[in-house]
């Protein structure tokens, strides 16, 4: 009802403006959680809120206001602000409000359904008491969580296309923290899903204490493979290199090379909006485009960038359906959905063979700072275990990693079959097998 | 904001299944940004956050619950969703708020939000067009000028109603220098509690030449080699180092569930006598600074560490709670969506005793880290990273050749050790600082240091 009222009173004033092109973004969303410390619940938190955005066409170019503010006065004022807003653009973007897509996927998941705080608060509590029940260097500062959130898109435009799609997800998470003479450690694991959380505590109190005494390594070049887990982070670090539009702009050096050889025979990247099981599939972009399946590198080859409607026109090309709107008080930015390097054949076990000595970084710190997607160069704080003949001899800490993407890229050895999937954000989740890399610089003691 | 009855009914809601303390938090932000790109206008963000936050306390429990619904049945029904669960003991509170008006200490000239959008695009494009005028090798200017008018009211049921209202103004200027097939990046983005005023007291135009200056620095250097060495880091946003070192450490969110090395070290000797560090919220228009905390407390001048000995933590109400000790105007979110938790405001390490020439002197083979990056930190165990946007190797006590894709990484309680020499050039940078309240503007800053012994990754 909030979003009815909402739209009424933005077309009627969109009428009265003479607008004949905009379009309205509703989201409204609901969310609880729940954590505890020791063996009581902390802290628990529930929600719901509601925007809308306002965007138009004026003189050729789009302007946009967006509010969480659902008074009269601030929804008129929405109108003329977006109509202000479009009249200082200079770009030669051309503006579109789009019509439609002849036809839209249907998401194959079941309906989410926020779960009854007093199963989560148990949920939670019973994960926690599993965690301490997991190793006596368990200690204090461990947490156990549970998490819900529905969030629900409307779109409504001039050009009579009305979409609308709802997504809901939860999970389960767990940080472990041990401490063994003074020493502590921690390990962090989740999953999506209620039911799949038995195991979280078991593997993220291994993990913590497998990094009790973790050596130092010398400086030097060493053959690394990176954990599934890490490589999407990094996937994540550099994703803006995939958008069409700073490509056009200079800012990504993947300008130009579509059709040609970017990383090395064993990469497929793919982008799924609708991947199967995915808590946030999306039949529609931003812009109101049908999503769909496809390979942005094959086997090697950058098959495609990712496009919206204006850059798509820009480049003379399709748009990708890439436009996305993670949220009303987000504009149309060129962004993947599920999108994960595709596994290979061999398990974790044979990677580690195959790579005999050298380094499993499993912790990869600070991408957010020391990876630049403009010139694809990163230099990042690790840690992991030193592999010796195949296998994990020691825990080992304080290094960097130092290289470039898109060297990486074409230096990828092998890919194991063992995707990880990461927690989305938006309607965007990376996903990525433990990968061999080959040779890069070290920096240690 | 809200009528103060309907406040005053909602605490009372709010603690009336036993909660030991209730707290609301309304919420009106108008964020405007003007960006450019490519020598243009390209877009205008214009948004309004608008939404209340209620939270209770049973103990050291927290319930919180938000709503973006401001009507009288829309927040007593989110106080009555975190009442319930609390618990289902019914008792009759009743809450009476004295309301007191805040000093302001951060008065704004020219609201960056509502400002003539002409004199904003003017502000852009001196800074945008300055940068690309540097050298043809500039192949891209980035820029945005962003204004936050952030207003808050905070109500509690001890009786406390202030209202308050933060504004803020940044610049960002990323240019990207390009020569055979390569690219390389450089930035600058001052920012200030202040309005377009800001603009008094420096040229935009500055910021500009600044990014693409440190664009074709890196554009004409090599890689920087990997090791341990000894690094000297510049004043401004240099001061990272301590942020994520040590200031995240030093926060109750950590310290109040043990999750921090620097547990139970008050008074201690945890750093080199040289090393006096503070944060202080009071620092007029600065970019982390606010009158009140989002808990309603007035900032303070909280010294940190002085002369290497521990002296405080950075406290919030629920650290105050689980530490034992009083709240120090720590408490920081981004919005009503966020539960508050204690955050730094403006983090420094304060001027030392060593001439800056004698630092680059002492230093026979090194790293001079003249720009920082962003970083991050793991208050456990101590180990954080920072990312290095400007750097030259130094040999023989003298600056030489530029170099390029460094990250410094080491942990908090032994770089604090290792911080042998502090310089007498304080300044400080801006940063947005990420943690579980959200993004908090935060300055951070130091005179120029030296490290004797510190992981450089390089290649």
């Amino acid at each position: 009802m909030y979003f009815e009222n909402a739209k009424d009173i933005l077309v009627r004033e969109a009428l009265a403006a003479g607008l004949d092109e905009y379009e309205i973004y509703y989201t409204g969303s609901s969310q609880i959680s729940t954590e505890t410390l020791k063996d009581e619940i902390s802290s628990f938190s529930g929600g719901s809120g509601s925007g809308i955005s306002f965007r138009c066409i004026v003189d050729g170019h789009m302007g946009v206001a967006a509010t969480e503010l659902f008074e009269e006065n601030e929804l008129r004022s929405l109108v003329r602000r977006a109509i202000d807003n479009a009249t200082v653009i200079e770009n030669d973007d051309l503006a579109i409000i789009f019509g439609g897509s002849e036809k839209y996927s249907k998401t194959d998941s079941a309906e989410f359904e926020m779960p009854e705080t007093a199963y989560i608060k148990e949920l939670a509590l019973g994960v926690q008491a599993k965690t301490y029940a997991e190793s006596d260097l368990v200690t204090d500062g461990t947490q156990s969580g549970v998490f819900a959130e529905i969030n629900r898109f409307e779109l409504v435009n001039s050009k009579g296309l009305r979409l609308s799609n709802t997504v809901g997800l939860g999970g389960v998470f767990v940080q472990a923290v041990i401490n063994r003479d003074g020493e502590a450690q921690e390990a962090f694991d989740f999953s999506l899903g209620f039911d799949k959380a038995e195991a979280l505590s078991a593997t993220a109190v291994k993990e913590a204490i497998s990094k009790l005494g973790a050596e130092d390594v010398p400086s030097g070049k060493y053959r690394i493979i990176i954990d599934g887990k890490q490589m999407r982070s990094m996937l994540s670090a550099f994703s803006s290199v995939f958008s069409g539009k700073n490509a056009l702009l200079g800012l990504s050096l993947l300008k130009g090379k579509e059709g040609e050889r970017i990383a090395a025979d064993c990469v497929t990247l793919c982008d799924d909006p609708m991947k199967e099981g995915s808590p946030v599939q999306t039949p529609f972009d931003g812009e109101g485009v049908a999503t769909y399946k496809k390979n942005v590198i094959e086997n090697g080859i950058l098959k495609t960038l990712l496009y919206d409607l204006s850059v798509a026109h820009k480049a003379g090309v399709a748009t990708t359906g890439n436009g996305q709107r993670g949220s009303y008080a987000q504009q149309v930015n060129i962004a993947p959905f599920t999108f994960y390097i595709k596994g290979g054949e061999l398990t974790e076990t044979q990677l580690l063979e195959r790579m005999g000595d050298g380094i499993y970084v499993t912790e990869l710190k600070g991408l957010h700072a020391g990876a630049n997607a403009v010139t694809g160069d990163f230099s990042i704080e690790s840690a992991g275990y030193l592999v010796e003949n195949g296998k994990k001899t020691k825990a080992v800490k304080g290094f960097t990693i130092a290289g470039n993407f898109f060297d990486l890229l074409k230096g990828i050895e092998a890919v194991a079959d063992n995707v990880k999937f990461g927690l989305p954000s938006g309607f965007t989740t990376f996903g990525s097998p433990d990968l061999l890399l080959g040779q890069m610089s070290v920096a240690g003691v | 904001m809200i009528d103060q009855r309907i406040l005053e009914e909602v605490l009372a809601c709010a603690m009336s299944t036993g909660g030991d303390f209730a707290e609301l938090y309304a919420e009106n932000t108008r964020n405007n940004s003007i960006q450019l790109v490519d020598g243009k206008i390209d877009r205008v963000v214009d948004n309004t956050y608008s939404g209340v936050g209620v939270r209770v306390f049973l103990g050291q429990r927290t319930v919180y619950a938000t709503t973006t619904d401001l009507t009288r049945e829309g927040l007593l029904a989110c106080a009555r969703s975190a009442a319930d669960i609390l618990g289902e003991l019914r008792t009759n509170i009743s809450v009476c708020l004295d309301p007191t008006a805040v000093p302001d200490f951060h008065p704004v000239l020219i609201n960056p939000t509502t400002a003539d959008m002409r004199k904003r695009i003017d502000i852009l494009k001196q800074a945008c067009f300055a940068a690309k005028d540097v050298d043809a090798r500039i192949a891209q200017v980035q820029g945005t000028l962003m204004g936050v008018d952030h207003a808050i009211l905070v109500a509690n049921s001890e009786g406390l109603l202030k209202e308050d209202r933060h504004i803020r103004t940044r610049l960002i200027v990323n240019s990207v220098a390009s020569e055979n097939g390569e690219n390389q990046s450089g930035g600058c983005s001052p920012g200030r509690g202040m309005g377009l005023e800001m603009f008094d007291t420096f040229n935009p135009a500055e910021v500009g030449i600044h990014a693409s200056r440190q664009a074709l620095v890196n554009l004409s250097a090599g890689y920087c080699p990997a090791g341990q060495m000894t690094v000297a880091i510049e004043n401004g946003f240099g001061g990272v180092i301590f942020h994520e070192a040590c200031g995240h450490s030093l926060e109750a969110t950590q310290v109040g569930v043990g999750m921090s090395e620097m547990c139970g070290k008050l008074g201690q000797q945890i750093a080199n006598e040289k090393v006096t560090a503070i944060d202080d919220g009071t620092i007029p228009g600065a970019w982390g600074s606010v009158n009140i905390d989002d808990e309603g407390n007035p900032t303070q001048r909280n010294v940190l560490i002085e002369n290497g000995i521990l002296k405080n933590y950075m406290i919030d109400r629920l650290g105050s709670r689980r530490m034992g000790m009083p709240m120090t105007g720590n408490s920081r979110r981004q919005g009503y969506t966020y539960e508050p938790t204690s955050r730094m405001t403006n983090t420094f390490i304060d001027n030392g005793p060593d001439k800056n020439e004698d630092i680059i002197s002492s230093i026979e083979y090194g790293l001079y880290a003249k720009e920082m990056g962003g970083g991050s930190v793991n208050p456990l165990t101590g180990a954080f990273n920072f990312a290095v946007r400007e750097g030259y190797m130094i040999r023989n006590g003298k600056i030489c050749e530029p170099v390029r894709g460094a990250s410094l990484i080491g942990t908090g309680s032994q770089i604090l050790k290792d911080i042998d020499m502090v310089g007498q050039n304080l300044e400080r940078g801006q940063g947005m600082c990420g943690s579980s309240s959200g993004n908090v503007p935060t300055d951070v800053g130091q005179p120029l240091i030296r490290v004797k012994k510190i992981t450089v990754g390089g290649r």
